[in-house]
């Protein structure tokens, strides 16, 4: 495990004819790291994790996940990649509200073989994984998993959330502003869930929140608007 | 298979507006099926009406309007046939039967139809089905009369019931012929045809009710004669409405036809049925066709509903793209879905539509029957209305493409974040 998860180098993202949005140096993410990266509105954010995920392709500079250099794939590749390396977490209503809890959570292996292939390795099967997830984030109540995701408290459909970001063990987990939508001690309860769920599954997490409030309880801390050389207009975000 | 089942469960989810897009195009393709099930059978009735008859010999006037009055009873034939000429024509070598037609006078709205007892031999209608007495027999007596099913049943006549005619065929008539009242004799099985609204005598019958007949009008005083009186006067007509002729070979049909054309001693013509019915249903087929495209636009306008239903839930559907993309789903995925989407709202509105069509049908079967005499078959749906249902679910597949490939634009371009 000696490659690093995330590896930026003179990374440049400009749309044609404008100025550059995002232009970083050097960013690396090491395997197994916990890294909370401070961005306000208008860092850059939303283009950086654009960047991550394959949807867009840097303008110079290299985006390296695993080792694999993202630019050189097609872009089917590149959305094969994502799925089958990295889990997300988003602010709120991550869910479709027309599948159970239980769906919710396998979605990710239903795109992508691996990440199946990983989860019933581990435990038997995907509902198994799902179940296993759950259980140690604390949803195991059989009522619960009957209930339409809708009728969750986004507490617990933040949970929900993390465990379909994490089934299949993905090397990376990238979490948006996912605990903005809760209160104070809720939050480090989920964070500590969320620390030990990657610390078991292997997965590296890039953890991007403007709240600062958070950053003690991780490896590492970095300011989004200090990585980022060009000076965005905060168009976006 | 996985995107099927949540195409599914997303439609499900919007159930109410997905269930009033089905609706929408169901009722369309139900009307459009309909449409073509009544087209096609009324087509199939019209043109079975008549058959086995090589030629309809009438006075010199149009070959659709002979075709109307002599076997459907509709409108009034404008000149007649000396009752000699048609004796003549029937004494052609190569006619094997002739049948002379009388039309003028009526019962209760029902075409009264003067004829020899020949005509329950000789015609034919569907594929060459002969009529067949369901009571009683072909008129003996000069006051016997045989009633079409229709008139039996409507009605409520039975072997043995008098009824009197009445002059011109008006429904409500003022100069009945209520000295002569007739009697079935005989009452005929359902044909689908206007035989079955029709009351049959004989031509001489008919002869008798007008025989103290002057100038259009009832003779009054000493100058009426009696219905007994009248047995025992000549009662062969002067002339006739129409004849129809069986041939003795299909081969002699345009030379007898020729010949009658070139008729010395009174202008008249001789139609080939089927012709006349073609040229009849050209005429009609005008209307046909605009219930067709009509029908055709219904549906279009369902289809164009379920456009406007999808593209219009896209928007409010991109956090669901979003969350599609950031567990794996591909752009392409997203077509797929969409484009399932549409396909399944419109295979759900040809499957109710049918349904709903079918049901129509069996409601609707026996009063399109007792009404228009009309019998539409409930049969599975042919190779023309399969490749109607094709073409739709084609039309509907083309049209999702347009939503999807919206998705498929805003997915790319939004990407994973996710936007309201």
């Amino acid at each position: 495990m000696s490659l690093p998860v995330i590896q930026l180098e003179n990374l440049v993202f400009a749309w044609p004819g404008q100025s550059p949005l995002l232009d970083i140096e050097h960013f690396t993410l090491a395997a197994g790291e916990r890294v909370f990266l401070k961005g306000p509105s208008g860092s850059g954010k939303t283009t950086l994790l654009g960047l991550l995920g394959g949807v867009q392709l840097p303008a110079s500079g290299r985006i390296q996940l695993l080792g694999q250099d993202l630019a050189r794939l097609s872009g089917s590749r590149r959305d094969r990649f994502r799925a089958d390396h990295s889990g997300y977490i988003f602010q709120m209503f991550n869910l479709l509200p027309y599948l159970s809890v239980l769906e919710n959570i396998s979605l990710p292996c239903r795109f992508s073989a691996l990440r199946r292939r990983r989860a019933i390795q581990r435990h038997g099967s995907v509902e198994a994984a799902a179940r296993h997830l759950l259980a140690h984030l604390g949803l195991d109540r059989q009522e619960l998993l009957r209930r339409a995701v809708t009728e969750l408290s986004i507490g617990q459909q933040q949970r929900v959330a993390a465990a379909r970001a994490l089934i299949g063990s993905p090397e990376l987990v990238i979490a948006d502003e996912p605990t903005s939508a809760l209160d104070a001690d809720a939050r480090e309860a989920f964070l500590n869930l969320l620390f030990v769920e990657c610390q078991a599954a292997g997965s590296s997490l890039l953890f991007v929140s403007h709240d600062g409030a958070l950053e003690r309880l991780f490896d590492r801390s970095l300011s989004l608007s200090e990585l980022n050389r060009a000076t965005p207009d905060g168009g976006l975000d | 298979m996985y995107l099927l089942r949540l195409a599914l469960r997303s439609l499900l989810n919007r159930r109410f507006s997905a269930l009033l897009t089905v609706l929408a195009i169901a009722l369309s393709i139900t009307l459009l099926l309909g449409v073509e099930k009544i087209r096609t059978e009324a087509r199939a009735s019209f043109a079975g009406t008549i058959s086995g008859t090589d030629l309809i010999v009438g006075p010199r006037t149009g070959s659709v309007q002979l075709l109307l009055y002599s076997v459907f009873r509709i409108g009034h034939p404008s000149a007649n046939m000396r009752w000699d000429s048609f004796q003549r024509i029937a004494d052609h070598p190569r006619v094997a039967w002739a049948l002379p037609i009388s039309l003028g006078d009526s019962h209760r709205g029902y075409k009264v139809m003067g004829t020899s007892a020949d005509y329950f031999l000789h015609y034919r209608h569907g594929r060459d089905r002969a009529l067949a007495f369901a009571e009683g027999k072909a008129f003996a007596d000069l006051y016997d009369a045989v009633l079409g099913a229709d008139v039996a049943r409507e009605q409520g006549y039975v072997l043995g019931s008098e009824l009197v005619l009445a002059h011109g065929t008006g429904s409500v008539s003022f100069v009945e012929h209520a000295d002569k009242p007739f009697r079935v004799s005989g009452i005929l099985e359902k044909t689908g045809t206007p035989v079955d609204r029709t009351i049959h005598v004989s031509l001489q019958g008919l002869e008798a009710l007008h025989v103290d007949w002057r100038q259009g009008m009832p003779a009054r005083g000493a100058a009426r004669i009696s219905a007994e009186q009248a047995r025992d006067m000549a009662l062969t007509p002067s002339s006739i409405t129409a004849a129809l002729l069986g041939l003795d070979s299909r081969v002699a049909t345009f030379a007898v036809q020729r010949d009658i054309n070139r008729f010395p001693d009174e202008p008249l013509m001789a139609v080939l049925p089927g012709v006349a019915l073609q040229e009849l249903w050209s005429l009609l087929g005008v209307a046909e066709k605009a219930l067709f495209i009509v029908s055709v636009f219904v549906v279009l306008t369902g289809l164009v509903g379920m456009l406007t239903a999808i593209l219009s839930s896209l928007n409010e559907r991109r956090r669901e793209m979003a969350i599609l993309r950031s567990v794996g789903a591909r752009p392409r995925h997203i077509f797929s879905l969409l484009l399932l989407e549409a396909f399944g709202l419109a295979l759900a509105g040809a499957l109710l539509g049918v349904g709903l069509m079918y049901l129509t049908l069996w409601l609707a079967q026996p009063l399109i029957l007792s009404h228009y005499g009309l019998f539409i078959p409930i049969t599975a749906p042919g190779p023309w209305e399969w490749s109607l249902l094709g073409g739709i679910l084609l039309a509907a597949v083309l049209m999702g493409s347009v939503p999807a490939w919206r998705a498929y634009r805003q997915s790319l371009i939004d990407g994973l974040s996710i936007r309201t």
